[in-house]
């Protein structure tokens, strides 16, 4: 079967397959004749940006993996001013990184379409919060698309494209974890000829610092043409072929249905059978157009907004309304609830609340079922894989500071070392923010004093940041710990790329998908800026890792240890490729004992107990030939293999 | 192709077992057979080593990604207890084609949690839930096929013998043959009759 990634280029208009949302917007884009794109990783949007990193050579398409949102956007933005169409990608905490640039240039406007991606994660499925970026595209007065599946997904981003260079305005694309992470059947549209031969594009940069210098002079104009602008744009919107009316026209009840909500509202009034209704499908959650409210709201006695999240769609209907003096019910968050994410059963509730009839099935009565199974459900939370470098290094701090210390960590798969046994992770707030929190504890544990006094004390706090979210904010953060001269030690866990949102490469990595980057070694960073001690390690050597950290402990100043090991997953991915083996390891029945110290303290998800030998077992299918085990056992119980396995 | 409003298949796991693998296979699949198909997986944190969960849905009626509470027509579990977790999708008369070989969770190592035994995860499916099972060591047929890496295609094979399943068998096993490369094609043709022939004896076909 053709790869999904070929697809996306495939020129076979017509053709129908089976695309995730975030390629549907990726051939979207190429669809729209894009020239740059430039994003930073983050679940639910990586792949879109992995999808162009993939296809951008052959269709002439400048991509780049940025270090952080913020470079990112500025990247694509430039390029915008200079005439080309361009794109970014983000989740949704990305935008608070690029919050800055977003809110300051937006007055500036676009030459070549400028189309921002932001996916949300409703109900946290791999996120630290819940945010609704339909409140910050109301915010900057930017118009926001959301899909109701990847199909309309692909056609949104050809019509964003073409609205943001009609009114020269940002237009975002908002997704969320269940329309980025839908696959649906999604129709293949026409490749501009540019994109087919791979064609190299160029701008050209028209200078005018009226508009492009936001000194106070100039940007006082720009808030009246924002709103100027957004309100062309809410009556442009009563024509966007992605709002409609459909349903009964004679009906009295009317639902709205913004975005991926449509989805779910469908299904539910199939399931409960109600057909007396009349739908406004609202592709534009914000600005909702007026005109085509009005026309909806004609002769209905009550409405139901189904919206997930913020009641962005709600207020604006409410305020609309109270402005015509329309007093009719208005349901939304009284029904619908506020957090978490959207579902078919949650639909159903509260349309059946709604229209005062029963849901068909009786939610009570399967929750106390499911409540019971609950209670005996052994839960298995993600954890690090077999041989994950991060394991090793958490187990050498723990180790070196006898569990003593306060360990804030960062964003990444290394959030995991919060899970029992390792518990090495006191705190995290968001990407780069270890660095941060550590000196922040450290002057606080140490005294409320001047550097000098505090310099002295023995280091209590241990952070952990990964080498993309070293590069992403941890820089700045470093700086500062530096300066100040704080008392940290600082554990950067360089496994070589961005793990966690599917291995893309990073200054670290030195690769970019198109060929070398150039490399920057975290330790020459950290040297370079003065830390007072700097170490690299390779956490499959647990002791000298463990060494190493006792050492940065009695420091006075700022360590910085480099924890040094390609990430297991990425290394085991590509030895299966290449159709490679590895060792693998199996308790030797004579020599363990039971002691647990390999389950109780450092937890691998190869190792099991084997509750009726009372002894520590090794599922063959899941070792991945760290030999960490082997290392950390007081009784030598691990052992290789014979020829390895795979 | 046989007209239908919706079907709902939930695969669950864990991560690395090849779940979104198989929605991916069963997903074509149905695209082949002419049908609206939506499927829902997340990505991420979620997939490393935890419970994982992926939705693979046809039908003139399916429109989201995810399979609602209560309308699941086949639970398809990689590991016996993570088809527990997702039992509340079952609905009645549904089919639980499950693996019976426990990846045992580190808390239940550190005994801090315990794992139900394969009978009383077959009685709250049967008795409770009212859906049917059809439980089976995928793992050792899979490695009688070749390796262990075809337990899902052991799975998938199970499933098409499912009585009301809508994909043709032939259907199915086309996109396995066109997924997995080429060298592996005969070990997962071999698996996925190993699978067939399980759910044939269980179902007494």
């Amino acid at each position: 079967m053709a790869k999904v990634t070929d697809m996306v280029l495939w020129d076979k208009p017509g053709e129908r397959v089976l695309l995730l949302g975030n390629q549907a917007i990726a051939r979207g884009a190429l669809e729209a004749n894009i020239a740059v794109y430039a994003a930073y990783p983050g679940t639910p949007s990586s792949e879109l940006t992995d999808t162009m990193a993939i296809v951008a050579k052959r269709a002439g398409v400048y991509m780049e993996y940025s270090t952080n949102e913020k470079v990112a956007f500025e990247t694509a933005l430039a390029a915008s001013w200079s005439g080309l169409r361009a794109m970014t990608a983000m989740k949704h905490v990305g935008l608070n990184v690029a919050a800055d640039t977003f809110l300051s240039s937006v007055g500036m406007g676009v030459e070549g379409g400028f189309v921002i991606m932001v996916a949300d994660d409703p109900s946290m499925w791999s996120s630290q919060n819940e945010q609704d970026t339909r409140v910050y595209a109301k915010f900057a007065n930017v118009p926001v698309l959301e899909p109701s599946d990847p199909h309309e997904a692909k056609e949104m981003v050809k019509y964003a494209f073409n609205l943001s260079e009609k009114f020269k305005h940002f237009v975002m694309l908002r997704t969320t974890t269940r329309s980025s992470h839908a696959r649906g059947d999604v129709v293949l549209g026409e490749l501009p000829e540019e994109i087919k031969a791979g064609k190299r594009r160029f701008g050209k940069f028209n200078k005018d610092p009226t508009r492009f210098v936001d000194i106070p002079a100039h940007s006082r104009k720009f808030h009246p043409q924002i709103l100027e602008k957004i309100g062309k744009i809410r009556e442009e919107l009563n024509e966007c072929p992605f709002n409609w009316i459909e349903g009964r026209e004679e009906a009295r009840v009317g639902i709205i249905a913004p975005g991926l909500s449509y989805a779910y509202v469908k299904e539910a009034l199939h399931w409960l059978g109600v057909k007396n209704v009349k739908i406004l499908k609202l592709g534009t959650p914000f600005p909702v157009p007026y005109g085509l409210l009005e026309k909806f709201m004609d002769g209905l006695e009550k409405v139901l907004i189904v919206e997930e999240l913020e009641p962005v769609v709600e207020e604006q209907v409410k305020t609309w309304a109270y402005d015509r003096g329309l007093r009719i019910p208005i349901h939304g968050k009284d029904l619908v609830p506020r957090v978490y994410e959207m579902t078919t059963r949650r639909a159903v509730t509260a349309i059946a609340q709604f229209l005062g009839i029963e849901t068909p099935l009786n939610y009570e009565a399967l929750d106390a079922k499911y409540s019971k199974v609950l209670e005996i459900l052994p839960p298995r939370p993600p954890s690090l894989c077999p041989a994950c470098p991060h394991r090793n290094s958490f187990f050498a701090i723990k180790k070196a500071t006898h569990s003593k210390g306060i360990y804030p960590s960062d964003i990444g798969c290394y959030t995991l070392g919060l899970l029992p046994p390792l518990n090495a992770v006191d705190t995290t707030v968001a990407m780069g923010g270890s660095i941060g929190i550590a000196h922040g504890l450290e002057i606080a544990q140490h005294g409320s004093v001047s550097e000098e006094g505090r310099k002295k004390e023995k280091k209590v706090v241990v952070a952990t940041i990964g080498d993309s979210t070293f590069f992403h904010t941890g820089l700045p953060a470093l700086a500062n710990a530096i300066y100040n001269r704080s008392n940290v030690l600082i554990v950067v866990l360089d496994n070589l790329v961005t793990a966690m949102t599917g291995d893309q490469p990073n200054p670290s990595t030195g690769q970019t998908p198109h060929g070398p980057g150039k490399r920057i070694p975290i330790e020459d960073v950290a040297k370079a800026m003065g830390a007072d001690f700097v170490a690299v390690v390779d956490p499959y050597d647990i002791k000298a890792t463990y060494e190493t950290v006792k050492k940065a402990l009695e420091v006075e100043g700022v360590s910085v240890v480099v924890s040094r090991q390609v990430c297991a997953l990425y290394r085991i991915g590509q030895m299966r490729r290449r159709g490679e083996k590895w060792p693998i390891y199996y308790v030797d029945e004579d020599a363990c004992t039971g002691c647990k110290i390999c389950i109780n303290a450092y937890g691998c998800p190869a190792i099991y107990w084997d509750e009726e030998k009372k002894q520590a077992r090794i599922e063959p299918s899941m070792c991945w030939g760290c030999g960490g085990c082997a290392q950390i056992c007081p009784f030598g119980a691990f052992k290789p293999v014979e020829g390895g396995d795979e | 192709m046989k007209e239908i409003k919706e079907y709902n298949i939930v695969i669950t796991g864990v991560g690395g077992q090849g779940v979104l693998t198989a929605a991916s296979i069963l997903g074509w699949a149905a695209l082949h057979a002419g049908y609206k198909v939506r499927m829902g997986e997340v990505h991420g944190m979620s997939q490393r080593f935890g419970s994982v969960v992926s939705y693979v849905r046809f039908g003139d009626e399916v429109y989201g990604s995810m399979v609602p509470e209560g309308k699941g027509d086949v639970i398809l579990s990689f590991e016996p207890v993570e088809a527990l977790r997702y039992i509340n999708h079952i609905k009645r008369g549904g089919m639980v084609v499950a693996n019976t070989k426990p990846i045992v969770p580190v808390q239940v190592s550190m005994g801090k949690a315990s794992y139900p035994g394969l009978g009383e995860i077959k009685k709250i499916v049967e008795e409770d839930f009212r859906g049917r099972w059809i439980g089976f060591n995928a793992e050792e047929l899979a490695i009688k096929a070749g390796h262990a890496i075809t337990t899902n295609t052991v799975l998938i094979g199970a499933l098409t013998q499912i009585p009301e399943f809508p994909l043709d068998e032939g259907h199915v096993r086309e996109v396995i043959r066109l997924s997995v490369p080429p060298k592996a094609v005969d070990m997962n043709m071999k698996a996925f009759d190993l699978g067939v022939r399980a759910a044939k004896d269980i179902l007494r076909l």
